[in-house]
């Protein structure tokens, strides 16, 4: 019987069931003319006989189901059979199992856990109704650059726009809660009248808001979060009709949303009160977000058109103010704008985990070899007892199922637990909280522990198979090396190991040295020391800039008196990671021509001693001071950065610039100071202008206090002051510079450590293979060593034939895996720092290091092969 | 008719097939039809017994089947015995004959007893 009839047989079974279904039936009609025959020449009419044969011969769907039965039981029995043999096989051998298991449940625990990240984040679709039909729409004047909408932009859109089903505006801030206990302030979003709808949410309890209640003049409302209401009121409380003091206006509660909507498309928010939208004068400012909502037929091309058509549309009518002719109006899948760029550093995570994975198969193969190799003896009697080859592959193959079944128990464990430690460290990564192991990672779990067990369960399959176990029935059971098939396995188990390590290990250690290189980055400040914490005067009590402006210089000078505190300044942004504040300008000496862009940067509000407090050098000029006030000439400071790409060899002080689109009113640069990151510390550009923010009066900023020690105990004081002149005014956000400071490389570490640890994982499990694969492949050549031995071979030079052999494999694996490593690299680049994605030494450090452990795993096997006596190991064979 | 039919074991329905079979290749009508004669009318098997017995002999490797062509130039299925089934009838056979002398030895000094 040749040893793939079992398969054969098998397969038939299966596949072709229904062509055996059809023999038995034709079988049966047979039976039963033979049985009417018979009757009717015993003398019975052959209807008769006909009658009467049915019924001797029994219902044919019993006879088919017994039939079936007899196939299913022999095949259920036989299964059981050999899981029992396979799970006394494992027993008998533990410290196997355990590595096997711990080998693979790592493996598919780490894959599973990304994928279900990789599953909640990217491949789930959003958590709203028709989720594909909803789109943002964004200011945009180039491929990179895209801003909110201004309030005349969202109008127009509204009035003219033909391919939405609803759409809604939405304005991200914080307000001042007053009147329940100590005022706080609390996270909120304004938004217009159809944001619920469009996004598809209904409240829990109560109402949206009627489209109407966003005109100005209307009696404001608000919808709370569920959080918020059970924080604030209790969870039994009712709390429709009642009014809730925000920014010192009452707003009545219409609606509580469900539990499970503390973020609606992207934005956190406690409480969401409604948005009432003035008539613009002019084009900007530019700060609102949007949402919409696709007609059913409508596409997102379609949507383009619309928009652009309406940006043309538009521009004529304010043209004396923005001039900007290449800001078009783009829509976004909302998708797209939640999830970001997530996806590529989560897919090349995926992609180590995975590489993680097969390295912990290619180690569970090898481990099987050398089992199968101690088993041939075993393997040949049960031949010589009848077993056949197809039978015993069977048996194999269910222990390596069992194997990986086993393995992807623990898997589940680990993932279980590696996902909590994942969601636990988010660094801001949008919808993880989203992620859990539903039904759809299990199913991943599963195929992939599967594809493990069969994949690795090859080896030994081809083993068996490849081999004639005669002879080790009746010698030792090293006679032979193997078929060519055979070897060649062994080499690719080498060689793959190494060609999986190497893009593994490169990417880990890119990411790593980046956050090193970041966090060597000068952030252009002195972050010990200094408390930030964020203000906002409300509107109520603070009518116009003159008031905020009045109540800054009464604080400020009373903090400044308090003893330790060195500096005490204001501004709208932090570094670094600002507010993302940006404002277009133009230079007076060489402005654009007109229908062009203009140039851009970074811009903050700022109060003079702002750079005392931050501890940022003036470099030239002079800073604002009193007699830069609201009604003299506007001023303003820039960056180094600034001077040196506008005014690259020319004295940059005296330089004056329209801001903002205005053309009225220029504005003079009088000092220079330091650079600051505040784009994040990987920003490539510093440019940066500071305004007075005497110039504007902004009602929130942030407040910052240099100590002269570490300021325990400062922020009651600071804060007594603040209450001494405004009761009212709460403290939000505190936090030290260096918190702040630690957050902006928390993205980035979170990648590296993940990377890393998975890098670091494969290079051990890979440290641990290699050495077993090439110790093994070694071993497998002591009776070729042993006769060269015995021929007089020189031990050292038998030493570096095999060393040579198992480094041959090594360095093509190897090759293999620095070709892999430069083309999958590539994909790490928005994520790198300061370092290329093919940095020559990473790559050849890593080589190094792998090559080292290549050699320890060729030497030791090999020396403990020439040190046996060439005779015994001949004998044995 | 019999009233043993239904208390045939699984195990003596393959021992009297493979044991039918050792004449020459039959189809499942035939072997039926052997059994019934060679037993004096006593067993009747049926389909619902025949043709599962049959297939789980051909999955043990006992028996192989075919389609030819009868002497009444009809298609069947005909089943020949293997080896590996020669000597598992033989096994059994053995096994037969030493268990039910044993069942007759203890119901002939049963009788004696009384």
């Amino acid at each position: 019987m040749s040893r793939f009839d079992g398969f054969v047989q098998k397969a038939r079974e299966t596949l072709a069931r229904r062509h055996e279904e059809a023999e038995l039936d034709e079988e049966m009609r047979f039976h039963l003319e033979c049985e009417t025959e018979r009757l009717v020449a015993k003398g019975m009419s052959p209807d008769r006989a006909r009658a009467e044969a049915e019924r001797l011969l029994g219902k044919q769907e019993r006879v088919r189901e017994a039939v079936r039965e007899e196939s299913g039981f022999q095949a259920l029995e036989q299964t059981l059979r050999d899981l029992r043999y396979a799970a006394r096989g494992l027993r008998k051998s533990p410290s196997f199992t355990l590595a096997a298991v711990l080998t693979l449940g790592l493996g598919i625990g780490a894959t599973t856990a990304i994928y279900s990240v990789v599953h909640g984040i990217i491949l789930e679709p959003l958590p709203y109704p028709e989720p594909d039909r909803l789109i943002r729409f964004y200011q945009q004047n180039s491929p990179t650059n895209r801003w909110g909408l201004s309030v005349a932009d969202y109008q127009a859109v509204e009035e003219q726009q033909r391919e939405f089903e609803s759409l809604a505006a939405m304005m991200g801030s914080a307000v001042t809660l007053t009147g329940r206990g100590r005022a706080e302030r609390i996270e909120a979003r304004r938004v217009t009248a159809d944001w619920f709808r469009t996004i598809g949410v209904v409240p829990a309890e109560g109402r949206g808001f009627l489209r109407g209640e966003d005109r100005p003049g209307t009696e404001r409302v608000v919808v709370l979060s569920h959080g918020f209401k059970e924080r604030v009121f209790g969870p039994v409380a009712n709390v429709l009709g009642v009014a809730i003091t925000l920014d010192g206006q009452p707003h009545t509660i219409v609606g509580v949303l469900p539990p499970d909507r503390g973020t609606l498309a992207g934005y956190p928010a406690e409480v969401w009160p409604i948005l009432q939208l003035e008539t613009p004068t002019r084009r900007g400012p530019f700060f609102l977000r949007t949402v919409a909502r696709l007609r059913p037929e409508a596409s997102l091309d379609d949507a383009r058109r619309d928009l652009a058509g309406i940006s043309r549309r538009i521009f004529p009518i304010w043209a004396d103010g923005f001039t900007d002719e290449n800001a078009v109006l783009t829509p976004y899948s909302m998708r797209e704008i939640i999830v970001g760029d997530v996806g590529s550093a989560l897919f090349l995570l995926l992609g180590a985990v995975g590489g993680v994975l097969l390295i912990g198969i290619a180690n569970v193969a090898n481990l099987l070899l050398v089992r199968a190799t101690a088993r041939e003896r075993e393997m040949a009697l049960r031949t010589s007892l009848g077993a056949s080859r197809g039978r015993l592959a069977r048996q194999l193959l269910v222990e390596s199922l069992l194997l990986a079944a086993l393995g992807g128990t623990a898997g589940a464990v680990i993932a279980l637990l590696g996902l909590e430690a994942l969601i636990s460290t988010n660094p801001g990564l949008p919808r993880l909280e989203e992620v859990g192991l539903d039904t759809g990672v299990l199913a991943f779990a599963a195929a992939v522990t599967l594809g493990a067990g069969l994949l690795f369960g090859l080896a030994p399959l081809l083993h068996a198979v490849s081999r004639d176990l005669a002879p080790s029935l009746r010698g030792g059971g090293r006679t032979s090396t193997g078929g060519a098939g055979w070897r060649r396995l062994r080499s690719t188990l080498v060689a793959g190991e190494f060609a999986l390590a190497v893009p593994l290990l490169v990417g880990a250690v890119l990411l790593v040295s980046s956050v090193f290189r970041l966090q060597q980055v000068d952030p252009g400040y002195d972050p010990d020391n200094l408390i930030s914490a964020r203000v906002s005067l409300p509107p109520a009590d603070y009518p116009s800039g003159a008031e905020v402006i009045q109540f800054w210089d009464e604080v400020l000078l009373r903090i400044e008196e308090i003893p330790g505190v060195v500096a005490a300044g204001v501004s709208t942004s932090l570094p670094p990671i600002g507010s993302g504040d940006t404002n277009n300008f133009d230079l007076m000496d060489r402005p654009v021509v007109s229908g062009a862009s203009q140039p851009s940067v970074f811009w903050s509000w700022a109060t003079p001693s702002f750079f005392a407090a931050l501890q940022v050098p003036l470099l030239e000029g002079r800073l604002p001071n009193e007699e830069d006030g609201r009604s003299s000439p506007p001023v303003v400071v820039v960056s180094r950065s600034w001077a040196d790409r506008y005014y690259p060899d020319e004295e940059t002080l005296g330089k004056q610039l329209y801001a903002g689109g205005d053309t009225s009113t220029p504005i003079t640069v009088v000092g220079v100071v330091g650079d600051v990151k505040f784009a994040g510390l990987d920003a490539m550009d510093d440019a940066a202008v500071y305004e007075p923010l005497v110039q504007a009066g902004f009602r929130s900023v942030n407040l910052l206090v240099r100590a002269e020690g570490d300021g325990t105990g400062l922020l009651e004081r600071v804060s007594a002051e603040i209450e001494a002149l405004d009761p009212g005014l709460p403290l939000a956000g505190v936090q030290t510079m260096s918190e702040r400071l630690s957050t902006a490389v928390a993205e980035p570490r979170y990648w590296a450590t993940l990377l890393g640890l998975f890098g670091g994982l494969g290079l051990l499990l890979a440290a641990v293979g290699i050495y077993g694969v090439l110790s093994y492949y070694v071993s497998r050549q002591s009776r070729d060593i042993g006769i060269r031995m015995a021929l007089g071979a020189d031990p050292a030079a038998v030493r570096r034939l095999v060393i040579r052999r198992g480094m041959v494999r090594a360095a093509l694996g190897m090759g293999i895996g620095v070709g892999g490593a430069l083309l999958l690299t590539r994909s790490l680049e928005s994520l790198l720092f300061g370092i290329s994605p093919s940095d020559p030494r990473t790559v050849v450090g890593v080589v190094l290091a792998l090559g080292l452990v290549a050699l320890v795993a060729c030497y030791l096997p090999a020396r403990r092969a020439t040190r046996i006596d060439p005779m015994r190991t001949l004998v044995v064979e | 008719m019999s009233i043993l039919r239904s208390e045939l074991l699984r195990g003596t329905l393959d021992l009297l097939v493979l044991k039918t079979l050792i004449l020459e290749p039959m189809h499942g009508w035939g072997i039926a039809r052997r059994i019934r004669q060679l037993s004096d009318d006593v067993f009747d098997i049926n389909q619902g017994s025949m043709y599962p017995a049959l297939r789980r002999l051909q999955r043990k490797g006992w028996v192989t089947s075919e389609w030819r062509t009868t002497e009444h130039s009809r298609r069947a299925r005909y089943y020949t015995i293997t080896a590996a089934g020669q000597r598992q009838l033989s096994q059994e056979e053995e096994q037969w004959t030493a268990s039910s002398s044993a069942v007759n030895r203890v119901l002939m000094l049963a009788l004696v007893g009384s």
